[in-house]
């Protein structure tokens, strides 16, 4: 099974774990995408609902899972065929509640591009930007060497 | 199980016209998000509808560019299923009558 690991700074990375636990909580109950079918009939909507969240939350523990004792003690997370899907999902419903929750104030293109000045922005919002682009690159990453992976799975 | 919601229950005419929507053919369209990253839209085309490198590319690119495009085109039930999974992936996704079906 291809497995990659990679050694995070454990100064940078570890604070920003409240804020995606933060976000986590926040997502228990809601979609990070709003639901753009809006025809369903109300019981089969609330079902899709329901059914939706359900998957986004076991999206969201696997993410989760990945800050263990090893990345705690050696600051190391790893990514296999087993996790890479799921922190995929996981990783991009975190960003969009971010952009929902701190980030709508630097508009989209600003956002899009990513050219923020960190130091002109206060602290909650910037360490939400630093989570922001953190979970990114967890994205890219997991995108350049599982995406062979994730297809075939 | 009929699931779309009919907008008028009371007239046989109105219910006529649900079950003529819910038979025709339907388009699955994808709206831009400034949060989701190009690799990543275009990953979930590619998981999704199986579309290669190339065909990903140009939907991802159409979203990006004229904020929508339409990914599949096809009966209700199949479009409610592929609106389901793009929604597990956070796209947004919405469907539409194909007028010209």
């Amino acid at each position: 099974m291809k497995r990659i690991e990679v050694k995070l700074a454990l100064p940078v990375v570890a604070p920003l774990l409240d804020v995606i636990k933060g976000m986590v909580d926040s997502l228990q109950q809601s979609l990070a995408a709003p639901l753009g079918v809006r025809d369903l009939e109300p019981e089969f909507g609330a079902s899709w609902t329901d059914e939706l969240v359900a998957s986004q939350n076991a999206d969201l523990r696997v993410l989760l899972a990945l800050f263990n004792d090893e990345f705690f003690t050696e600051g190391v997370v790893a990514f296999d065929a087993d996790n890479a899907e799921p922190i995929v999902r996981a990783t991009a419903a975190v960003r969009l509640r971010l952009r929902e929750q701190f980030l709508r104030q630097l508009g989209d293109e600003t956002l899009e591009s990513g050219s923020v000045e960190l130091e002109q922005l206060n602290e909650p919002v910037r360490k939400a930007f630093m989570c922001y682009l953190f979970l990114a690159t967890v994205q890219e990453l997991i995108i350049q060497h599982l995406d062979s992976t994730i297809l075939e799975s | 199980m009929t699931r779309v919601q009919s907008r008028t229950q009371t007239t046989p005419a109105a219910q006529r016209e649900t079950e003529l929507a819910v038979q025709g053919q339907w388009r699955v369209v994808v709206l831009n998000d400034p949060v989701n990253l190009m690799s990543y839209v275009v990953l979930v085309f590619k998981k999704v509808f199986g579309f290669n490198e190339s065909t990903a590319r140009r939907h991802m690119l159409e979203v990006h560019e004229q904020g929508r495009s339409v990914v599949w085109t096809g009966l209700r039930e199949k479009a409610e299923a592929y609106a389901f999974t793009l929604q597990q992936w956070h796209l947004t996704t919405v469907l539409e009558v194909d007028e010209a079906h």
